[in-house]
């Protein structure tokens, strides 16, 4: 149901939400804080915040396509990725899109 | 309410007909020719009576078998049991199969269909590690949260129970439950998640719920030990089999980790950080009773563990010893714990790890940590030792009476370490709460690598040591025969000399093993029957940090191999 599933994906920016508001050229389509979401889920696999191969492929400097990426977030793979379509709305999925493809080595 | 259609085998050979049903009493025995729970008796010592194949004849064991399982999402991490010449075993998504131990012919199949959708949003998930044999039943749980109640003869389903929301919790049941007098005791995996980590009672009759054990809440006094009510998120759970101990009726279970795995309170962990205080009962030993699930008592190996490393992988094996009775217990963290059997009063602790900095060390004689490592927000200094994956894990190590010794892998990997506040989420679906980002890195010592040890399991003394390049993650299997089985990680099954450690015969199986091994007779023949398949957790780093053969290893092939001597 969309309505539940724009609830359900608030409850989840609301935890994972940045603070304060990220001032950007554009206004937020998404206030989901990608950094938290690596430590807190995403890092369980994607090691060093994405930026090395570990449990999962390296995503720093990824070849695979905006389509690919996105499909992957949001049906998973099984047996390695779970799917995370029910938990994060499209705007979500840009911003993590984009965070990857601004992942720089430390 | 999820509507669940159940495949169910047909009978395609006739189970032995003077087989006596599987009781707690036979469990006790443990009659040599059988392998009637986990660790194949109440022991746990994952050892062998059987010599048919000892040091004299190893070098002429081929193989008898083989069977496919299908479906092997993440490998093949069970360890099969056997009963009468029938052996059974599980796959991925709660697969269960009764074969012929003589001929590997089915007998039965149970390919119960589970919630996809749910599975689908799991992380450590679909394996199903092992199953349960009681009162003419055999008892199988799924990621899925239900626990089912199998005719053993036939396998059709005689009761199903539900008794996780796996939906919301996206946790279930990995690992197999143990059957004492009547009760099935399954606990769920939950340390990552933010819950609370139940164990379950059920009647192996009917598949009711006889009781549940929360092991964040369990009591009040647990509940005063996390600060600001985070008992309600605090993670938890049993994910491998605990055992019984028939002389004082109690079940001894390992608990898992809290979340966030990594806390931020430094130093100041008893007042501040994600959840103040002990955190009981995570990385925990309890003692519960089997009938009603009440805390006798417990040790809590790792308070407020701020490290990932849960006493809930660890065997749980009974020593008698110059008049003392002992349990001993291997924390993830790689430190062996040897307790009294009657309360848990710690007798000794000893590393079987080299490389390893959360704690300077532990108090032999309390089990007090000394020097622990917390830590404050932020990039930690050097690196975290050992690896999350653990000094052990939950593959399981054997005893061997004959020698007297205990056979276990340790493995020697760190890890860098940044840690983050994160807040947990638990709508709409409860969600990982780690706490950090982190990667894989060599120990101080140099390389990364896994040992067999062969120590005294109560002073931890080393009588010899075999190393592998990479840490094998199957469970060991020793027997009367004076042989120690190890399947290792690249996929080769080698047997050693018990005594000396020199090895005596190796095996390709074709896949790196992650699952178990076990020796049981049929026809008057004595077998060994392991697993192979590679894919799980701790198996993931393997691809990218040790190359081939892991680059080309399939993560979702299982098969089981059985061996016996040459007619």
């Amino acid at each position: 149901m969309k309505i539940h599933r724009v609830i359900g994906a608030a409850a989840v920016l609301a935890a994972l939400a940045v603070q304060p508001a990220a001032a950007d050229d554009q206004p937020a389509k998404s206030p989901l804080d990608v950094d938290q979401l690596f430590a807190t889920v995403c890092g369980y696999c994607h090691a060093d915040g994405g930026r090395h191969a570990g449990k999962g492929p390296q995503l720093m400097n990824t070849t695979r396509s905006d389509d690919f990426i996105r499909n992957r977030i949001k049906n998973g793979k099984e047996g390695a990725m779970p799917a995370f379509g029910k938990t994060f709305s499209d705007a979500d999925i840009d911003k993590i899109i984009a965070h990857i493809r601004a992942l720089k080595p430390e | 309410m999820l509507t669940v259609a159940v495949a169910t085998g047909a009978l395609l050979a006739a189970a032995p007909a003077l087989a006596q049903p599987v009781d707690t009493a036979r469990i006790s025995a443990g009659d040599p020719n059988d392998w009637l729970t986990y660790h194949g008796s109440y022991k746990g010592w994952d050892f062998s009576g059987l010599d048919q194949i000892n040091t004299s004849n190893v070098k002429d064991l081929e193989v008898a078998w083989t069977h496919i399982p299908g479906r092997s999402t993440r490998g093949l991490q069970s360890m099969p049991l056997a009963a009468d010449g029938v052996l059974y075993y599980t796959g991925s998504y709660s697969r269960t199969f009764a074969l012929d131990g003589a001929t590997g012919k089915l007998i039965w199949s149970f390919l119960p269909e589970l919630d996809d959708a749910t599975v689908s949003r799991q992380t450590h998930s679909p394996y199903t590690r092992g199953l349960a044999l009681g009162d003419g039943k055999a008892f199988v749980g799924s990621v899925d949260g239900r626990l089912f109640g199998l005719d053993a003869k036939t396998g059709k389903v005689l009761w199903e129970s539900k008794l996780i929301d796996s939906a919301k919790l996206t946790v279930g049941f990995t690992g197999a439950p143990i059957y004492v007098n009547g009760t099935v005791i399954i606990g769920a995996q939950g340390g990552e998640w933010p819950y609370r980590g139940p164990i379950f009672g059920v009647d192996a009759a009917t598949g009711q719920k006889k009781w549940e054990f929360d092991t964040t809440s369990g009591t009040d006094e647990a509940k005063k030990t996390w600060g600001n009510d985070t008992w309600r998120v605090g993670g938890g759970g049993g994910w491998m089999p605990g055992t019984y101990d028939a002389a004082t009726n109690t079940v001894w279970w390992g608990t898992a980790n809290p979340a966030p795995l990594y806390d931020w309170s430094g130093g100041d962990w008893k007042n501040s950080g994600a959840r103040p205080g002990e955190n009981l009962y995570t990385t925990s030993v309890i003692a519960l009773d089997p009938d009603t699930g009440k805390l006798k008592f417990y040790h809590q190996e790792l308070p407020h563990d701020t490290w990932d490393f849960d006493s809930a992988p660890g065997e749980f094996v009974s020593i008698d010893r110059d008049g003392k009775q002992y349990m001993v217990h291997p924390n993830k963290s790689g430190f062996i714990f040897v307790y009294d059997r009657s309360d848990a009063k710690v007798e000794n602790v000893w590393p079987i790890i080299h490389n390893y900095n959360f704690v300077k060390s532990i108090d032999p004689k309390t089990g007090e940590l000394i020097g622990r490592r917390d830590f404050a927000a932020g990039k930690q200094e050097g690196v975290l030792c050992p690896h999350i994956s653990g000094g052990v894990s939950w593959n399981s190590g054997s005893y061997n009476p004959n020698t007297g010794l205990y056979y276990k892998i340790g493995n020697e990997w760190c890890m860098t370490l940044e840690v983050v506040k994160t807040t947990p989420v638990t709508e709409p679906q409860v969600q990982l709460n780690i706490g950090a980002n982190f990667e894989i890195a060599k120990p101080p010592s140099g390389e990364i690598y896994g040992h067999l040890d062969a120590r005294d399991p109560i002073t931890g003394a080393k009588k010899w040591e075999v190393r592998f390049p990479e840490p094998p993650l199957a469970s060991v299997l020793s027997t009367a025969g004076n042989l120690v089985f190890v399947p290792d990680s690249r996929g080769t099954v080698h047997a050693y000399n018990a005594t000396t450690g020199e090895e005596l015969w190796n095996h390709g199986d074709g896949l790196g093993h992650q699952g178990g091994i076990i020796s049981y007779s049929a026809g008057g023949k004595q077998y060994i029957a392991v697993t192979a398949g590679f894919g799980g957790m701790a198996s993931d780093d393997y691809r990218a940090n040790f190359g081939e053969p892991y680059k080309s290893m399939p993560r979702d092939e299982g098969i089981l191999v059985v061996y016996s001597l040459k007619q």
